[in-house]
């Protein structure tokens, strides 16, 4: 049985080129470039990795405003086959309560699908909720860290290795179900030419509004979003000292490194003065 | 998943403002044509210094004026000759302008919006690595293991043109070639650059200046009034400043920036973007031996269609108005039966009878006044000092002529100033 996937994609700021406006704390996002959240193409990888070997769907999914059609047609350009941009003035201002709610109803409105897949976190954000989140409002289980999918199609059983820090764990997760792909833990493909074509020509995405939606206006944006930043802090600079020790013997390079090092009581050796 | 077409009629490379307007004017006569752009967006591979000829894009465009992206008008012109702290200017201003000041970024991608709209299918993020050649007919391009098929290839890649180099019909760009262009655009308040400038509503300012800020390399500098920010940059001629430059050249953006006579204009401004370009300046030099191969037409920079008037560049109007005569070319070559080499050959005659080649052939003279140093270091030198001999007297102030043959004597002989000026006179 082909494997019906859906993955979500976060259209975020890059935030190599973001910087932060230090009076109000907010992100100084004019003229930045947005991209889809590079976690997130990790997990695109690993639904068509999934696709190419057991045969299947794949849906995009995204919450954003409308140029985020561009990260689904990127996506689309690398074999996902249709993509649903979730957009509305309505859900804007959401925080990730609110925006898992939304994802997880989209996801619902799709119905029939066997696995949703998601990146580790996003970088605008780093919040890592949002997998966690959905699978909760879905109501099905969900697993973090996950590499190398595998799909045992007699059990419908989806076989995910969990890299932790020192130990990697084999889970059999029941389907339906959710994972969130580790980070770094492999390499998205290129976009193709026919399907970045296909993207263009074919127009597979859909858009959703809240018209199609219908959620209540209280559990959705701003409205539905109980989280408050505060406050933002800046790190206060810490005026750093620099010192090269010149000579050639790594012993004595070492010797002088530790000293140094506790004489300005960033190290401590036990059992020393 | 049949649907996605592996041919089209015509393939534009390169979606800057000559191939968006050949994609632009053959989708509106309903050929198929498919647009693809390196660029991740459309306009972040191209750059200028800030003025465009409005003429061309109108013949193009009917509509241009009404929604193009337009700054301002160029209202003022002002060329300068700048020596230290010394400028003297010649200045012309009026209410009646027939070209404007735009980002070439937003140009370009509503060029690319109209072929879209046209029915064009734009692709950005494309790399083309090589054209496809059978039989000495171009029939595509190749894109990593990816082909698509066409019937005319409209190569549009502009001045670093790669793809002509690979398919053996250019060798690669020499210095001498090419000029430098290098710019900072620096965000002001829309009335800041009104008030700096003096400036009413949608007018604009083209500034050139000449002199020693080049550092006597041959070249110039700009200044252009956007909207709500300033264009400033400068161009040097490539080979010229291989020679003599010592630092990096954005610190001669940086000197032009921080010229104490220069900097109370961008006050307060935030520098938003630094960008740098080849142009071309010898583009008699590197003129591809035709601009029309066996389904092959070449457009824009990449053919050297860029005029050098001295004072300032015409590349953008150049370039659309080519891609709009490439196009206008396919549809005579289709009309007399199809899209063959002997069909194809309209598009030389098209650029012959046109405007771009005979300004091409009437400033083609300008080029070699570039290797003339003096007119770069020297004379902005005299004009400053006969200005101070003028304008700052001890006690007895001086005749204008007076003025003049004191800063010139020692420095430059009557003969050679004579010729000197004869030359430019004649040139530009």
């Amino acid at each position: 049985m082909p494997l019906k996937i859906v993955v979500g994609i976060k259209w975020v700021p890059n935030t190599t080129s973001v910087s932060i406006d230090e009076k109000t704390g907010t992100l100084i996002r004019e003229g930045v470039p947005s991209v889809v959240n590079p976690h997130d193409l990790i997990a695109v990888e690993a639904a068509l990795k999934l696709k190419d070997r057991y045969g299947g769907h794949v849906t995009a999914i995204s919450m954003a405003p409308p140029q985020a059609i561009l990260g689904l047609e990127h996506v689309i350009g690398m074999g996902v086959d249709e993509g649903i941009l979730i957009s509305d003035r309505a859900f804007a201002g959401a925080d990730t309560l609110a925006t898992s709610y939304t994802l997880a109803k989209a996801i619902e409105k799709i119905g029939d699908y066997d696995l949703v897949i998601m990146g580790h976190e996003t970088i605008d954000s780093s919040t890592a909720h949002i997998g966690a989140q959905v699978a909760s409002w879905l109501d099905i289980p969900y697993i973090y860290y996950a590499v190398n999918l595998e799909y045992i199609e007699d059990k419908h059983l989806l076989r995910v290795r969990r890299i932790l820090e020192d130990s990697i764990e084999i889970y059999n997760l029941r389907l339906p179900g959710l994972v969130s792909i580790a980070m770094h833990s492999d390499v998205p493909r290129r976009v193709s030419l026919t399907n970045k074509l296909r993207a263009r020509i074919e127009k597979p995405i859909r858009v959703w509004s809240n018209k199609e939606l219908d959620l209540d206006p209280n559990c959705i944006g701003l409205r539905g979003s109980p989280t408050v930043v505060a406050k933002v802090e800046f790190m206060p600079k810490v005026p750093r000292k620099q010192e090269v020790y010149k000579d050639g013997d790594p012993k004595e390079a070492a010797k002088w490194l530790v000293e140094r090092l506790v004489k300005e009581g960033l190290l401590k050796i036990p059992g020393g003065e | 998943m049949g649907t996605v077409p592996t041919k089209f009629d015509i393939i534009v490379v390169g979606a800057g403002p000559a191939g968006s307007s050949a994609a632009y004017t053959l989708a509106k006569k309903g050929f198929d044509v498919l647009l693809v752009e390196r660029g991740r967006v459309v306009g972040s591979k191209n750059m200028f210094g800030g003025r465009v000829y409005l003429k061309p894009l109108k013949d193009i465009y009917p509509d241009f004026e009404k929604s193009a992206p337009i700054h301002r008008w160029v209202t003022k012109e002002r060329i300068s000759l700048i020596h230290n702290n010394d400028i003297t200017s010649i200045e012309f201003e009026g209410k009646e302008a027939t070209s404007f000041i735009t980002y070439l970024s937003q140009l370009a991608n509503w060029m690319a919006i109209k072929a879209e709209e046209e029915g064009a299918i734009l692709l950005t993020e494309v790399t083309v690595d090589r054209f496809e050649v059978e039989d000495g007919r171009f029939t595509g391009i190749r894109v990593g293991d990816e082909t698509l098929k066409s019937e005319v290839i409209i190569d549009a890649e502009g001045a670093n043109r790669l793809l002509l180099e690979r398919s053996g019909i250019v060798a690669p760009l020499k210095p001498k070639h090419v000029a430098l262009g290098v710019k900072e655009v620096i965000k002001l308040a829309k009335d800041e650059v009104e008030k700096h400038f003096g400036l009413d509503e949608n007018e604009g300012l083209a500034w050139i200046l000449m002199g020693d800020i080049t550092g006597g390399t041959p070249g110039g500098a700009f200044i252009y009034t956007n909207k709500d920010s300033v264009s400033v940059g400068l161009v040097v001629i490539l080979d010229e400043a291989i020679e003599n430059i010592d630092k990096h050249i954005y610190n001669y953006v940086e000197d032009l920036r921080l010229h104490p006579l220069l900097k109370r204009y961008f006050g307060g401004g935030r520098i938003m973007e630094y960008s740098a370009h080849l142009i071309p300046e010898d583009v008699w030099g590197m003129m591809p031996p035709q601009y029309y191969y066996d389904g092959l037409l070449i457009t824009g920079d990449a053919a050297g269609f860029l005029l050098n008037l001295g004072y300032t560049y015409r590349g953008v109007d150049f370039a659309a108005y080519s891609g709009y005569l490439a196009a206008e070319a396919v549809e005579q070559a289709y009309s007399s039966g199809g899209p063959s080499k002997e069909n194809l050959a309209v598009y030389k005659k098209l650029i012959e009878d046109s405007f771009i080649y005979r300004q091409l052939r009437k400033f083609r003279g300008v080029h070699s006044l570039m290797k003339n140093k003096r007119l770069f270091t020297l004379y902005p030198l005299i004009m400053n000092l006969t200005a101070r001999n003028l304008f700052l007297p001890e006690d007895e102030s001086l005749k204008v002529l007076e003025a003049f043959k004191k800063a010139r004597k020692g420095r430059v002989s009557w003969f050679t100033l004579l010729k000197d000026l004869f030359m430019v006179v004649r040139q530009v």
